[in-house]
This record gives structure tokens, C-alpha cells and sequence, in this order.
């Protein structure tokens, strides 16, 4: 997870299973991890079907959308505590707007809400870029600026959404449902496009360049500034659409969720899809797996029988535990060099 | 670090103007800039509502800005070592919410036990930040997480009695000595701050805090060890959030799970307008007195213009954006 570059060229000349392991090793374990988790579950409940599949998905999706936003974010080499404000912020704007609109009006609402967001934190970006202060003052700001623009949209919990948009992310015209094919579909084709784009093309590559060292980047001939902006944009497009999955699970929207604590939950989740708060490694696909496991620690908890007020407890630890380790892994790098 | 050029250089022309004097003798001394602007809102104030001018209205100010004033005292401290205290709310809730179930065995015990909750979790917030080397912000956003866990979970639970405050406690955070004119907490908070300016301007402990902020490698250098200074400084943070909990929940009466929660911005706010600076090494608990005061002087004149919690966060969230960027600009200036 923390290999460097010159793990990375060593293991070129090892057997190709190994090379494999050592890149891929950490998503494919997440992946094993959620299935692993969805069995035990299985074994949990009474009933396990469509319904639960469905449950785990739908729900679950505002998170990867969230935390893939972050993870570009992150992998460029900032890190953003205002996705959590930018999905408040979407909700409620998507659940003022769409209120009574026919599908093609709601969808063309969600294309101008997902480009604002895109424009708006790109204005983050360029603020962080000017005034040189640290990214994670600036989003702070950002952050608490998004929950009062929420609130001052829609100061209670109100509006509403058109039945088939909220089909395209839950599979039902209720937000209830056993159906969880479009929210699958959602997701990988959304994820699968950013990470190709992130791993296959000049401009993607550019993100990870500006990330594990952005010096070295600026004298390559990157544009460190412009990279960084262009991954707030799209990672704020990307907190945008989790906000839209949200107003059409809840069908409405609620200015009171508080974006802070969905922030730290898409931290969590990029931290357990092993992408480095450092920046410059990690990869999306594995996000997809980390938030729907940090998603799912609740309901897991219920049909153990435990609190599951202790899932966010069980997060936090979590953060904590693998920010210590890499933490030490990389103090006693240090220290040997 | 490499500049990036698209940032023009500071043009400084060979001849300052009165205005330029003017502008570096304000940038030399904030605390006057800080003391007008104080003043200026006073009196923008008492023209929106002229009741405001009194004794009372300005009490009431005061009042505000204390749980705030000893909130920030825990972030000044710690971003003079480059961390900040995303937990502080949480911890500060925590502690009123323990102290208000230990109410009813007496007041002594009810006030350890919710400082204690200050110190325990502050000393785990120090020792995954020094020990751990865990970046501040995911150390304590992850613990804000956590404690907001445990106590959704205890309040069924271990401490699903008393959510009333116990009178002492209550007297400290919202009574007034000499009738009602000098409040409790006012005085609580006057205390701490001789102490704190105390510490970090006379004690080897408050002149570590700086040294380590300001170049962390040079104090390891010279035999600092920073892990236990953080660990320290952090326990301490802890502790000055569990008074500010203490005072918050006296003066509210009742506690629950959301009691201080409006107060992590501003008590990040208020050590930002005083100019303790984001990244270490920079700041007086003087200035986040006076950035204290101003944001309880802002409540009461949002509060007489209607504005409500929407206003006050967009409000909050472009002041520490703005400020942060002018003092930056300021300390790139000098």
C-alpha cells in the first residue's frame, strides 16, 4: 500500500503472480473482505435474499460515490472535509429543484447540479492554490460555508424527487425495493470510466504524478496548480452525485445531515480501500468495496446484536489503527535512510 | 518547495507612502487592528438595535464568547504545534453529558468526572498524534467520531440517568456574582487566560510549544522530545474543552448529544482571526481572546438582523477561509 517507486521497479523484475499481488494484492483483498462480510451476514439474518443485496447496495452507494470523490482528491495529493458539505448541499438543491419535474427535467436538473459542484470546487481548488494555506484549513471553511448555503436552501427537511430518478439509483420507484441492478450499473460504470481515465490517461496519470511528489512533477512540466483543480472538480462532482443518490434513496431532502461526520466516513473508506492520505497511491476500484463495508458495519453490528451506534465507533478505530501503521512503517523508513 | 510561477512577486516600491506606513505598522501590530474591529461591531451593532449599547447587551456578548474563548485556548495551543482539535465539540459535549449524570452524587464528583472525559480523551488524541504519528485533523475527526459513537450508544446505557446539570455546575456556567452583573463563567474564563498567557509566554512548556512549531526538526535536534510535549499539550487541550463543556452545559441547563457542536468552527474562527497561525509556531491566546469576542459580538448582531444557522455557518466557514489567507499573505509579506 505504501510501496514506493523503487519497490515498484524492483518488483518488475519478479514473477509476474508477484508483481500482480503487490499492485493489485490490497483491492483484491477488500473485495474478499466484502464478501466475506456479506456471507457472514447471510449467516446472520433469518432470511438473506434480493432484498438485502438490494438494501446493502442502494444504501451504500452515496458513500462510494463520496469517498471515490475523495480518493481522487487524495491520490492527486490534497484532501478534501467539504465532500461531506457537497453532498448535503446537492441533496437539498436536487430535492428543492425536482420537486413535481418530469424525468427529462430532473435529469437535465442533476447535469447542472453535478457541473456546479465540479465549478464550485474548483473555486476551492484555485483558493487553495492562491492563498497557499493548507488544504485542510481551506476545505474546513468550505465545508461549513456548503452546510449553511444547505440550509439556507431548504431550512427543514423537505422537497422531493421525480419516481424514475430515483429508480435510476435504487431500482424502485419508492426508494424500497429488491432490485439492486441500476444501482450496480451506477457504480461501476461511473467508477470503471474515472478509473480508467485515472490509470490509462495522460491527464489521469498526471494526478498521481502531482501527488507523490509534486516538485518533481512541476520540474517534469506538469501544471501542479492545474492538476489539483481538476481534482477538486471532479472529486467535487463526484460528492455532487452522491448527493443526488441520496435524495433519491430518502426522496427528499435534509439540510440537518451532518457533513462533517460524512466526511470523516469517506476518509475512512479510501483509508481501507488503501489509498495513501500521502497521495499519489491507490486506486478507485478498491474504494468501491471499502465503502460499502464501512456502510454495511451497521446493519452487521444489529444482527450480532450490538449497538450499532458502535459501527462509527468502529470506523474511527479503524482510521486510527491504519493512519498509525503506515504512520510508523514510514517514521522508521525514515529513520533507516 | 518550488514556487509556483503563477504567483506574481511582491512589488515593493523604493519610497513607502504614508498609507504604506500606515498598512506595516498595522501588519507589525494585529492586536490593534483586532481591538478597532472589535470596536467597530460594538458600535455597528448598537446602531441595529439600540439596546444593545448597555451593560446587559454586552454581557450577553460576553457570555457567548466565553465557551468559545476556552474552546480556542485548546486550539491555540495546539495549532502553535501545527495540530488542530476537530474533537473539541464532541469532547466538550462528552464531558457535560457525564457531568450532568454524576450530577446527582454531588458536584465535586460530577466535575471530575466530566473533566476527566477531557483528559482521557485528549490523551488519546496526544498519543495517536506524538506516539503514532497520526495527521491531527484524521486523529481527531476520527475521535469526535468515536466519542459521538460511544455516547449515542452509553446514553441508552451506562448513562442513561440525569441529563440536568447540577446547580454548582449550573451557577458556574450561567450565574452571576454581585447581583447580576458579574458572571461565573466570565470569571472562570479571565482565570485561564492569566494562566495560559502565563504559560506560553513565561514556562519552558508554553516556549517548547513554539519551538516545536515552528521547526520540529530543529527542537528534535536540540533534545526536544516532541511525542511527549503533544501528548502533553493535547491531555491539555482535552481538559480546556471539558471546561468548556462544563460552563456551556451549566449555562444551557440540560444537556444532550448536539450541545456543542455550533462551537467547533468558531472556536477554530476565533483562533484564526487572533492570527495563531494554521501551521505552528505563530500566535497569542491574547489574539484569540479578542477573535473570541468578536465572534460573540457577530452572534448578537446576527442574532438582531434574523440571521439564523445557515447565515452564521456560511459566515464562519468564509472567515476562517478569508482570515487564513490574509495572515499567510501577512507572513509571506514579512
Amino acid at each position: 500500500m505504501t510501496a514506493s517507486i523503487q519497490e515498484t521497479l524492483v518488483s518488475d523484475s519478479q514473477a509476474p503472480w508477484r508483481r500482480w499481488a503487490r499492485r493489485h494484492g490490497w483491492t483484491f483483498g477488500v473485495w474478499i473482505l466484502l464478501l466475506v462480510l456479506i456471507a457472514y451476514y447471510a449467516t446472520l439474518i433469518p432470511r438473506f435474499g434480493a432484498f438485502q443485496v438490494a438494501s446493502i447496495v442502494n444504501n451504500g452507494t452515496p458513500l462510494v460515490f463520496l469517498a471515490v470523490g475523495q480518493a481522487i482528491i487524495v491520490i492527486a495529493g490534497g484532501i478534501d472535509l467539504g465532500v461531506g458539505g457537497m453532498l448535503v448541499l446537492s441533496s437539498v438543491t436536487a430535492a428543492r429543484l425536482m420537486e413535481g419535474q418530469p424525468l427529462l427535467v430532473a435529469l437535465l436538473i442533476a447535469v447542472g447540479i453535478l457541473l456546479a459542484a465540479a465549478a464550485i470546487n474548483a473555486v476551492v481548488a484555485w483558493i487553495i492554490n492562491v492563498s497557499k494555506v493548507p488544504d485542510i484549513v481551506i476545505t474546513l471553511g468550505s465545508l461549513y460555508f456548503f452546510q449553511g448555503l444547505a440550509l439556507a436552501i431548504l431550512p427543514n427537511p423537505a422537497g422531493g424527487a421525480n419516481e424514475w430518478f430515483r429508480w435510476l439509483f435504487t431500482g424502485s420507484k419508492t426508494g424500497i425495493g429488491s432490485n439492486p441492478w441500476p444501482a450496480i450499473v451506477m457504480i461501476t460504470i461511473t467508477v470503471t470510466a474515472i478509473g480508467w481515465w485515472l490509470g490509462k490517461t495522460k491527464r489521469g496519470l498526471s494526478l498521481y504524478a502531482v501527488g507523490s511528489d509534486k516538485t518533481a512533477a512541476y520540474l517534469s512540466g506538469l501544471n501542479a496548480a492545474r492538476v489539483k483543480i481538476l481534482s477538486y472538480a471532479i472529486g467535487g462532482a463526484f460528492a455532487a452525485l452522491a448527493g443526488l443518490a441520496n435524495t433519491a434513496i430518502a426522496g427528499r431532502g435534509n439540510a440537518n445531515t451532518v457533513g462533517g461526520n460524512l466526511t470523516l466516513n469517506s476518509v475512512a473508506a479510501i483509508v481501507l480501500g488503501g489509498v495513501a492520505l500521502t497521495g499519489g497511491i491507490g486506486s478507485v476500484i478498491a474504494v468501491i468495496p471499502a465503502g460499502l463495508i464501512l456502510f454495511f458495519l451497521s446493519p452487521i453490528l444489529t444482527a450480532m446484536g450490538v449497538d450499532p451506534n458502535s459501527a462509527q465507533v468502529v470506523q474511527g478505530v479503524l482510521i486510527v489503527l491504519v493512519m498509525a501503521v503506515t504512520g510508523i512503517i514510514e517514521w522508521r523508513r525514515r529513520l533507516r535512510s | 518547495m518550488s514556487t509556483p510561477p503563477t504567483t506574481a512577486p511582491l512589488v515593493e516600491s523604493e519610497e513607502p507612502t504614508q498609507l504604506q506606513k500606515v498598512a506595516r505598522y498595522l501588519i507589525n501590530h494585529p492586536h490593534v487592528v483586532l481591538i478597532g474591529v472589535l470596536i467597530v461591531l460594538i458600535l455597528v451593532t448598537g446602531a441595529i438595535e439600540s439596546n444593545y449599547l448597555s451593560f446587559s447587551g454586552l454581557r450577553n456578548s460576553a457570555l457567548f464568547a466565553v465557551p468559545i474563548g476556552v474552546l480556542a485556548a485548546g486550539q491555540t495551543i495546539l495549532m502553535l504545534t501545527g495540530g488542530i482539535d476537530l474533537s473539541a465539540a464532541m469532547i466538550a459535549t462528552g464531558a457535560a453529558y457525564v457531568a450532568a449524570n454524576q450530577s446527582p452524587k454531588g458536584a465535586a464528583i460530577a466535575i471530575v468526572a466530566g473533566l476527566l472525559v477531557g483528559i482521557i480523551a485528549g490523551a488519546a488524541n496526544g498519543i495517536g498524534v506524538g506516539v503514532f504519528r497520526v495527521h491531527p485533523i484524521i486523529m481527531t475527526l476520527a475521535m469526535s467520531g468515536i466519542l459521538l459513537g460511544l455516547f449515542t450508544s452509553w446514553a441508552q446505557t451506562i448513562f442513561s440517568g440525569s441529563t440536568r446539570m447540577g446547580d454548582f455546575i449550573r451557577t458556574l456556567g450561567g450565574g452571576s456574582i454581585f447581583g447580576r452583573t458579574l458572571p461565573w463563567a466570565v470569571i472562570v474564563w479571565a482565570f485561564l487566560s492569566l494562566l495560559i498567557i502565563y504559560m506560553l509566554r513565561r514556562s519552558g512548556f508554553g516556549r517548547t510549544l513554539y519551538a516545536l512549531g515552528d521547526n520540529p526538526v530543529a527542537s528534535r535536534l536540540s533534545g526536544l522530545r516532541s511525542w511527549r510535549v503533544l501528548v502533553a499539550v493535547y491531555t491539555l487541550a482535552g481538559l480546556l474543552g471539558a471546561i468548556a463543556g462544563l460552563l456551556l452545559g451549566g449555562r444551557v441547563g440540560a444537556v444532550d448529544l448536539q450541545l456543542a457542536n455550533n462551537f467547533l468552527l468558531p472556536s477554530v474562527a476565533a483562533a484564526v482571526i487572533g492570527g495563531t497561525s494554521i501551521f505552528g509556531g505563530v500566535g497569542t491566546y491574547t489574539g484569540t481572546i479578542l477573535g473570541a469576542l468578536i465572534l460573540g459580538v457577530l452572534q448578537s448582531m446576527l442574532t438582531f438582523l434574523g440571521a439564523g444557522q445557515a447565515i452564521q455557518q456560511m459566515l464562519y466557514g468564509s472567515i476562517v477561509i478569508g482570515l487564513s489567507w490574509l495572515y499567510t499573505r501577512i507572513a509571506a509579506a514579512q
